[in-house]
């Protein structure tokens, strides 16, 4: 096929020909049996190229969340191991164990850890309208705990409106979770440096960093900087409760 | 197709591709052992099962997503033969003998097994699509995956330091050699017919 006929598919695809041209074009679609399956062949490439890079992000979230799914269902089916002839004695052991360590754990009275603390409320980012799919892949990945795919969703909705506070708090949430902590930490700060109302939850969620890093006297001194109006003073209290 | 009534399990093809966990759930509880079983009685095992239900659910979503799959028979059917026939492909490729189909699943649903059929077609396109793809030149796959990422052509130009009218035509040329290549290759013939 010549490349001047490539570039009348493109042109009657994006509807740029003129009236007389589109006649002409759509009867050597009826009668050139080449031309016609040359265009349709290059129509549906088009189609493809067009969803293939369009629906990235949403398509790797979906990826992700069936391949968990799958996962969880495919583990259930495995039978489980079978415990076999298990003595007496060896549950007497085990249960003596089990006490020890209860003693121990008791006496210890354990730091806090990040895991007490990262229940996080469903997200709903999909009212704004605009860049709809892309958040909803975000808002998806990141309820379902895909912290991954939810950071580099977030990366991307960033790219193109870096301003967004908002979506700059969950990204840093993403990051944390994925333990890259540099990063979360510097967006962390620069939230808590700026006048918006995600300054107090970023100051928190970077005092949860250093707790996830445990560099307790790092996250205590972070907490103490809340100010009493945050939602998450409360909590803050309570952990520097358990940290001093 | 327009004409033919929606099948009330459109629900799960909507699901899947709003990727709602509850639905895809659904989808692993009520139709999955089912298939687990077939591969399993037919030389498989779970791993492979597992692998043959997760690239037909993508498959399904990817059509969903550009094409607009409309459900006009049970979700169930439909599904099973998709994975089922994914399966024997499977089988085939690795034994080198021929495979068919089973009869009595070909005449039992045969609203399903147009649909699925098409499905699979869609599917195996699109592997061939993502093959002949990378084949293109650097040049090419830049300028098309920059064209279809930013969308407006004039920044695709700027970002590529061209002009606009440059970037345009070799959009054109560079899915015109796309399409010589897919054309060329014996497994689209294959498909078409």
């Amino acid at each position: 096929m010549e490349d001047q006929n490539y570039i009348l598919f493109e042109s009657y695809l994006s509807k740029e020909l003129p009236q007389d041209e589109i006649i002409a074009f759509e009867s050597r679609l009826k009668n050139e049996s080449d031309f016609n399956q040359a265009f349709n062949t290059y129509k549906e490439l088009a189609s493809f190229l067009e969803h293939k890079f369009e629906n990235e992000a949403a398509s790797t979230a979906f990826q992700n969340n069936l391949k968990t799914i799958s996962k969880t269902h495919f583990e259930k089916q495995k039978p489980a191991k079978k415990v076999g002839h298990f003595k007496l004695w060896k549950y007497a052991v085990a249960a003596s164990i089990a006490l020890l360590i209860g003693i121990f754990t008791f006496n210890d009275s354990p730091n806090p850890t990040f895991s007490d603390y990262n229940n996080y409320e469903a997200i709903s980012l999909t009212v704004r309208g605009g860049q709809d799919e892309l958040l909803k892949a975000a808002e998806d990945a990141f309820n379902n705990k895909n912290f991954i795919t939810a950071e580099i969703i977030f990366g991307q909705l960033l790219a193109k409106d870096n301003s967004n506070k908002e979506l700059q708090l969950y990204r840093g949430i993403a990051l944390l979770e994925i333990d890259k902590f540099d990063e979360a930490d510097s967006l962390f700060s620069r939230l808590s440096n700026t006048q918006s109302v995600y300054k107090s939850k970023a100051i928190w969620y970077s005092a949860l960093s250093k707790l996830k890093q445990k560099d307790f006297a790092a996250c205590l001194e972070i907490l103490k900087t809340i100010p009493k109006y945050a939602e998450d003073y409360k909590e803050a209290q309570n952990l520097i409760n358990k940290l001093e | 197709m327009s004409e033919k009534k929606l099948h009330e399990d459109q629900k799960y093809i909507d699901g899947l591709l709003k990727n709602n966990s509850f639905i895809i759930q659904a989808i692993y509880d009520k139709f999955v052992p089912k298939v687990i079983n077939y591969i399993k009685q037919n030389s498989g095992d779970g791993d492979k099962a597992q692998d043959v239900i997760q690239d037909t659910l993508i498959t399904i979503y990817n059509q969903a997503s550009e094409n607009k799959l409309q459900l006009t028979c049970p979700f169930d059917a439909y599904f099973f033969i998709l994975c089922k026939r994914k399966w024997l492909n499977e089988l085939k490729k690795n034994s080198n003998k021929e495979v068919t189909i089973n009869e009595e699943v070909l005449s039992k649903d045969d609203e399903a097994q147009e649909l699925a059929f098409e499905t699979a077609v869609f599917g195996e396109k699109q592997v061939l699509f993502t093959e002949m793809f990378q084949k293109l030149g650097t040049a090419c796959k830049d300028l098309l995956t920059a064209t279809f990422k930013i969308k407006s052509m004039e920044e695709v130009a700027k970002s590529l330091g061209v002009t606009y009218a440059y970037a345009r035509k070799k959009k054109s040329l560079c899915i015109g050699k796309l399409t010589e290549l897919v054309q060329k290759s014996p497994k689209f013939n294959q498909l078409n017919n």
